[in-house]
């Protein structure tokens, strides 16, 4: 079972599209009603953040199988100022848009795996995983 | 030579070597103590159900090994039981065959085959021993599951949730999701958390539960938790937990009291006045 | 697009019916606030029966417009959150702590008129 779709996040409307991607393969796949919100929720997040920081990048989702597991993987990537200090964008109530200071620590609960590799002036890759109960 | 051939020439050596060493290596696989007795029976099953496998030439007809193996395995009995049955006998047909056969090309030959014939039945041993033990966790998983928190209506718009042994984070996650989707579905303005059933309550649980609470908020609804008993008190203040703006009672009994009042009702007695 | 704004007597009531994105959300916030100013309503309904995500920047829209119509004399009452939708909430870490909320329309509009009149 493989399946990709990615979106390019340019403008506040491929956040919608991006989102309704991840709807899509979630329900797809089988998720429950719960995990459908988190992932699609998860996404928002990811590409809002894009959007707010980068300006460009994309998100890709995918369907995978590992070891006899099947997960739905969200891996966003943009070519953005990149993170200085990921210790302190990972801490509860962080934020520099003035939302609620949900952001990356969310993210990071909503899902299962999460991997972040960020460079300054390079740009920040996140890999976020949730597996099919 | 036909090793299977051999083997079954040599029946009455092998049988008796193999029952011999089965009960000197008693204590290797058994740690804990069956009769005697059985344990003949279950060797005598055992070696019969070899040979059986021998007579159909090693191929399909493994069924009666398949149930002894699942027998045994129903039973409780260690793994180690049968592997060791196997590589004993393994061993006593070497032993047997090195006795008679004095060219190294024939023995070689004869030793592969006899493991080309062992090793099938370790294989189904291996296959029957994991899918007993995956059904048996799979089982206790979907017991406990079961045992998860149902969301129990006792009057129009009040519901109580008892939870009982430890919560972890795969139980949290459940219970939540139970409980909102009881809560919509009784359409409950109060729900009422029980938790005398829950032995420790520590950072941890209470955080799940505040969650919870928070979460049913949302929904619309709102939480009492019941159930403290005085040493769950202390270790919540002892431990620093803040629970939070959500009311908290000692009993049930006293829960329900609150709750009546959240939805503005009461109960009253109507039994009569006796006059003396 | 525009959601929809009813006014029953002297209260609002808004079923959020679309996918809401960051635009929609911004011009709803807008117009809830003029409509409270222009009718001087005191009492507001969202009903979010059919919304099946919230993420951390449409909860900052809520929780802002509930604020501000408090300011503008206005109680508002969020209604008919999903179980799935109050979950993820609570995974992102946010509580919408001191927002009134109510299983479904019928009974945010009994809150309101109880907290009003009572």
């Amino acid at each position: 079972m493989e399946t990709q779709a990615s979106v390019k996040i340019r403008n506040e409307w491929d956040i919608v599209q991006a989102r309704q991607l991840g709807r899509e393969l979630s329900k797809e796949m089988g998720f429950g009603q719960v995990d459908q919100a988190r992932i699609t929720t998860a996404i928002s997040e990811l590409a809002r953040n894009i959007y707010l920081y980068a300006q460009n990048g994309e998100i890709d989702v995918e369907a995978f199988g590992k070891v006899g597991r099947i997960g739905l993987k969200i891996i966003s990537t943009d070519q953005g100022p990149g993170i200085s200090d990921i210790r302190l964008v990972m801490q509860d109530g962080y934020t520099t848009s003035g939302g609620l200071g949900a952001g990356l620590p969310g993210v990071k609960r909503l899902m299962d795996d999460f991997k972040i590799h960020s460079q300054e002036g390079r740009g920040t890759e996140i890999v976020a995983i949730k597996w099919l109960r | 030579m036909p090793v299977i051939k051999y083997i079954k020439d040599n029946k009455e050596d092998i049988v008796t070597l193999w029952k011999k060493q089965m009960d000197e290596e008693r204590p290797e696989y058994s740690n804990y103590t069956v009769p005697h007795k059985t344990m003949e029976t279950a060797n005598e099953n055992f070696i019969d159900v070899i040979f059986d496998y021998l007579n159909g030439n090693g191929g399909e007809s493994s069924e009666g090994v398949n149930v002894f193996i699942e027998q045994i395995l129903q039973f409780g009995w260690p793994l180690s039981y049968l592997t060791s049955g196997l590589q004993v006998f393994r061993k006593v047909v070497m032993d047997v065959i090195d006795k008679n056969v004095t060219e190294a090309k024939d023995l070689l030959g004869l030793y592969k085959r006899t493991d080309a014939i062992i090793d099938p039945i370790f294989n189904q041993l291996i296959k029957d021993a994991t899918e007993t033990w995956e059904h048996t966790v799979s089982m206790q998983k979907s017991a406990l599951l079961e045992l998860s928190a149902p969301l129990i209506p006792i009057m129009e718009h009040i519901s109580v949730m008892p939870l009982i042994g430890t919560i972890d984070t795969e139980r949290a996650k459940l219970i939540m999701e139970n409980l909102l989707q009881g809560v919509i579905d009784h359409g409950a303005e109060v729900v009422l958390i029980d938790i005398t059933g829950v032995p420790v309550v520590d950072t941890m649980v209470a955080h799940h539960i505040i969650q919870a609470s928070e979460a049913v908020r949302l929904v619309g609804s709102e939480c009492i938790l019941v159930g403290i008993r005085p040493e769950i008190a202390q270790t919540i203040v002892n431990l620093g937990i803040e629970l939070g703006e959500f009311p908290t009672r000692s009993t049930l009994r006293k829960g329900i009291e609150t709750a009546l009042e959240m939805t503005k009702r009461k109960i009253i007695n109507i039994a009569q006045e006796d006059g003396q | 697009m525009r959601i929809p704004i009813l006014k029953l007597y002297e209260y609002l009531l808004i079923t959020i019916q679309v996918e809401l994105d960051d635009r929609t959300a911004i011009q709803f916030q807008e117009d809830l606030l003029d409509k409270i100013h222009e009718t001087g309503a005191k009492g507001v309904v969202i009903d979010l029966t059919t919304v099946d995500m919230i993420d951390s920047y449409i909860a900052k829209i809520l929780d802002d417009v509930v604020k501000m119509s408090a300011l503008l004399g206005a109680k508002v009452v969020l209604t008919g959150i999903r179980p799935a939708v109050a979950i993820t909430l609570i995974d992102l870490g946010i509580n919408l702590k001191g927002v009134p909320t109510s299983l479904d329309l019928e009974k945010g509009l009994e809150k309101l008129q109880q907290e009003l009149e009572g």
